[in-house]
């Protein structure tokens, strides 16, 4: 037993001693491009065209550079930041991680992610526009700024309609270049108002990204960041989309109740069987009409609305390095790579949403009438950065703080005031404790 | 863990009893029992003490954080901390109910299955599937059956006619710790019968024969001798129930997350939330160690009582 044992702790040692040694090899041999080396990229691609997308990319990269091998690795949105955690702090993460900017922001100043910043060409730096390099340059925790990843996916809100209804109703069918205002589709909402039918659906059970983001329309951006401290805010801007979409529900009566609990993609059933005219949804949410919808339904995407301004906030999914990663150069030329116009075309058709590269953009099956992707090409420049994306904590206040009380409001349990206290009080206590 | 390491000590204090010639015996006992401890020490202590440590720093996920002693501002930080309240509010509400619901339910259960039905050994097998399933599966089960449109549970309850639209069970307000409630107690279920089955069945006949001779009523009978005479192992497997019921994770994990607006995030969910979502470790390590020390006062109580009472 005694010799036993004394085998296995030294056979525990030897173990521990190689890793120690690869992972030390490994680290001098990131230095020279020649030798092969092999990468894993985390992908949460979920949709069955973006998977094939995805992986049709990977290939090629494998067959065209034989000493970078990409080793794909599926993941998923739903655990993927808890999944991160954990590896980033064992020191073991993928090399490529596939993430979205919010999730970015917190990884960024904890100092997991690799700035980009001098390690991509300019051919795709020069691509993408800056209002989305914005949503991914984020303090790194230490006072200093940098570029933690490459933005390539964007979601913009628009609302999908019903075109019978619509049709019947004689509403003027807006353009990009001249959309509804919030007025005018108060008014129209209640036209499409019948017995037994609304005007439109919201979904609100995650209603803090969509309330934030369709805020900046009145230019409500609910914090102020002062260097790395942030506060809440919420005054008269901030409220002004919250009270509208609680006056149809309550006072106008023009927005189905009954749909508040549903997730984004639960009111399609009813929105096909006539219920609601209009569906405020992302862009992405096409694809399920394009493949559920009964054959002689027949449905538009209509232009985001317009407040003071047309402007929404925007977060991107993005490609980053891990800071641990043996071979950033190689992960970094991969991504290159990965995010060309050509794949990012590819990408966004796979996920029906909209590509950061404007090379992209211009593609003609992006902007086809087909699908109404022209429209939701075109929304593509009201993104602005969304303002609570350089906020530390903002996912805990979602969560303990925003998420409840929005609920509560939508749900007419409080009064716009009572919501405006809680979320700024409870709010910048959540917030102190990332704030020193 | 504890028990392993009870057994693996029990042994060694016998030889030093033993006496003559300790010395040399004591170590070579040491030497055997070192295999045994080994794993103890590395994978049940170290991490215990690891965590006890935690609790008294600053620790932060992050390669730049600088981790330093921070005393008792933690603990401090807990009892002024409104999130923390409410998550053990309903972490209690949870055990308590899951407890004793479960026990109600398996003494029922067992009380049925200890009579000399037909098939009662095909029951008995079937009583226990709850067990062999693991809390994933079985949260992905549930989450199925109170689907808001799919699910079974709306259906047949609308079938009966007793519902007139679907009801989101786990993402309402009110419903939704109810619904995991139920969950909690079918999971349990097994384990608790098949204690309360084997209590039942050590219960000596003669007694009952005894009581019926007397003309003690079914009721009586089960009042004044069943129960008195299952005591031990009742007190037993509740306090090991309510143990397991209030670190539960993995079902409501998967179930709700802890959702909607934070109405089923129970104490385990919010330190995993505060250590893996938000980055704070050592806030985290805190709540588990506040969290042994609730459990330990909890059950000294309940079980000090019960042993008084039975003396």
């Amino acid at each position: 037993m005694r010799t036993r044992t004394a085998l296995a702790v030294a056979a525990a040692a030897i173990v521990a001693l190689t890793a120690g040694c690869s992972s030390g090899g490994g680290g001098a041999g990131g230095d020279k491009a020649d030798g092969p080396v092999s990468l894993k990229f985390l992908s949460l691609a979920w949709q069955k065209e973006s998977i094939a997308a995805n992986k049709q990319i990977v290939d090629e990269w494998n067959k065209a550079n034989p000493n970078i091998k990409v080793e794909y690795v599926q993941g998923s949105w739903d655990n993927v930041n808890d999944q991160l955690v954990t590896s980033f702090e064992a020191g073991d993460p993928p090399d490529v991680i596939h993430d979205d900017s919010p999730a970015l922001a917190g990884f960024a100043s904890r100092g997991y992610l690799l700035d980009l910043t001098g390690k991509l060409p300019a051919e795709l730096t020069g691509d993408i526009p800056k209002p989305a390099w914005d949503t991914v340059t984020f303090g790194d925790g230490k006072g200093g700024q940098g570029v933690y990843g490459v933005p390539f996916l964007q979601e913009s809100q628009v609302l999908i309609g019903n075109k019978k209804l619509l049709d019947a109703a004689k509403v003027r069918i807006p353009t990009p270049d001249n959309p509804w205002t919030w007025d005018e589709f108060a008014e129209i909402s209640k036209k499409l108002t019948k017995e037994g039918s609304f005007g439109v659906a919201w979904p609100l059970k995650s209603p803090v990204n969509k309330v934030l983001n369709l805020a900046l329309n009145f230019g409500g951006t609910f914090f102020q960041v002062d260097g790395t401290k942030a506060t809440v805010k919420v005054g008269p801007e901030e409220q002004e989309v919250m009270r509208r979409i609680h006056d149809q529900l309550y006072k106008d009566k023009s927005a189905d109740p009954s749909a508040l609990g549903m997730g984004t993609a639960d009111p399609l059933p009813g929105f096909y069987a006539g219920k609601y005219a209009l569906l405020p949804a992302g862009v992405y949410l096409r694809q399920q009409v394009v493949e559920q919808a009964p054959k002689d339904f027949e449905w538009i995407t209509v232009p985001p609305l317009k407040g003071t301004s047309a402007e929404q906030g925007a977060t991107s999914q993005t490609l980053s390095v891990a800071a641990d990663s043996k071979y950033p150069d190689q992960a970094a030329k991969f991504i290159s790579f990965f995010l060309n116009s050509a794949n990012q075309a590819k990408l966004a058709k796979g996920d029906w949403l909209l590509p950061t590269s404007v090379k992209a953009a211009s593609d003609p099956s992006m902007t086809t009438t087909e699908n109404g992707w022209d429209v939701a090409t075109a929304s593509a420049k009201n993104l602005v950065v969304a303002p609570y994306l350089k906020v530390n904590g903002f996912d805990e206040w979602k969560s303990k703080v925003a998420t409840p009380t929005l609920q509560q409001y939508f749900a007419d349990k409080i009064t716009l005031d009572q919501a405006a206290k809680t979320l700024v009080e409870e709010g910048n206590k959540v917030l102190e404790r990332y704030n020193n | 863990m504890t028990l392993t390491a009870e057994r693996t000590h029990r042994p060694a204090a016998g030889h030093r009893g033993g006496g003559r010639g300790g010395g040399w015996q004591r170590r070579e006992t040491l030497m055997l029992m070192l295999p045994a401890l080994v794993p103890v020490l590395v994978f049940s202590v170290g991490p215990l003490l690891y965590g006890i440590f935690l609790a008294f720093t600053d620790a932060r996920s992050g390669r730049n954080a600088v981790t330093s002693f921070v005393g008792l501002s933690n603990f401090g930080d807990l009892l002024a901390d409104g999130d923390f309240w409410a998550s053990f509010r309903i972490g209690l509400v949870w055990a308590v109910s899951v407890t004793v619901l479960q026990f109600l339910a398996s003494l029922g259960l067992a009380l049925l299955l200890n009579e000399n039905l037909r098939f009662r050994s095909f029951a008995r097998v079937l009583a226990l599937v709850p067990w062999a399933m693991p809390p994933v599966v079985i949260g992905l089960m549930w989450r199925l059956v109170y689907h808001p449109n799919a699910g079974i549970l709306n259906s047949v309850l609308q079938d009966a006619g007793l519902l007139d639209h679907n009801v989101d069970w786990l993402n309402d307000f009110s419903l939704a710790l109810p619904a995991v409630i139920v969950v909690g107690i079918w999971t349990g279920m097994p384990q608790t019968t098949v204690v309360l089955l084997a209590g039942l069945q050590n219960v000596p006949k003669e007694l009952h024969e005894a009581g019926h001779m007397d003309g003690a009523s079914t009721f009586r009978r089960f009042w004044s001798i069943t129960l008195p005479q299952l005591r031990p192992v009742i007190v037993t497997i509740t306090s090991l129930d309510f143990v397991w019921n209030i670190n539960q994770f993995g079902l409501v994990y998967v179930l709700t997350q802890g959702g909607p607006g934070g109405q089923t995030r129970l104490p385990m969910l919010f330190a995993y939330e505060e250590a893996f979502r938000y980055g704070f470790f050592g806030y985290a390590a805190t709540l588990g160690v506040a969290f042994v020390i609730v459990v330990l006062a909890l059950l000294s109580i309940y079980i000090g009582r019960q042993m008084r009472e039975a003396n």
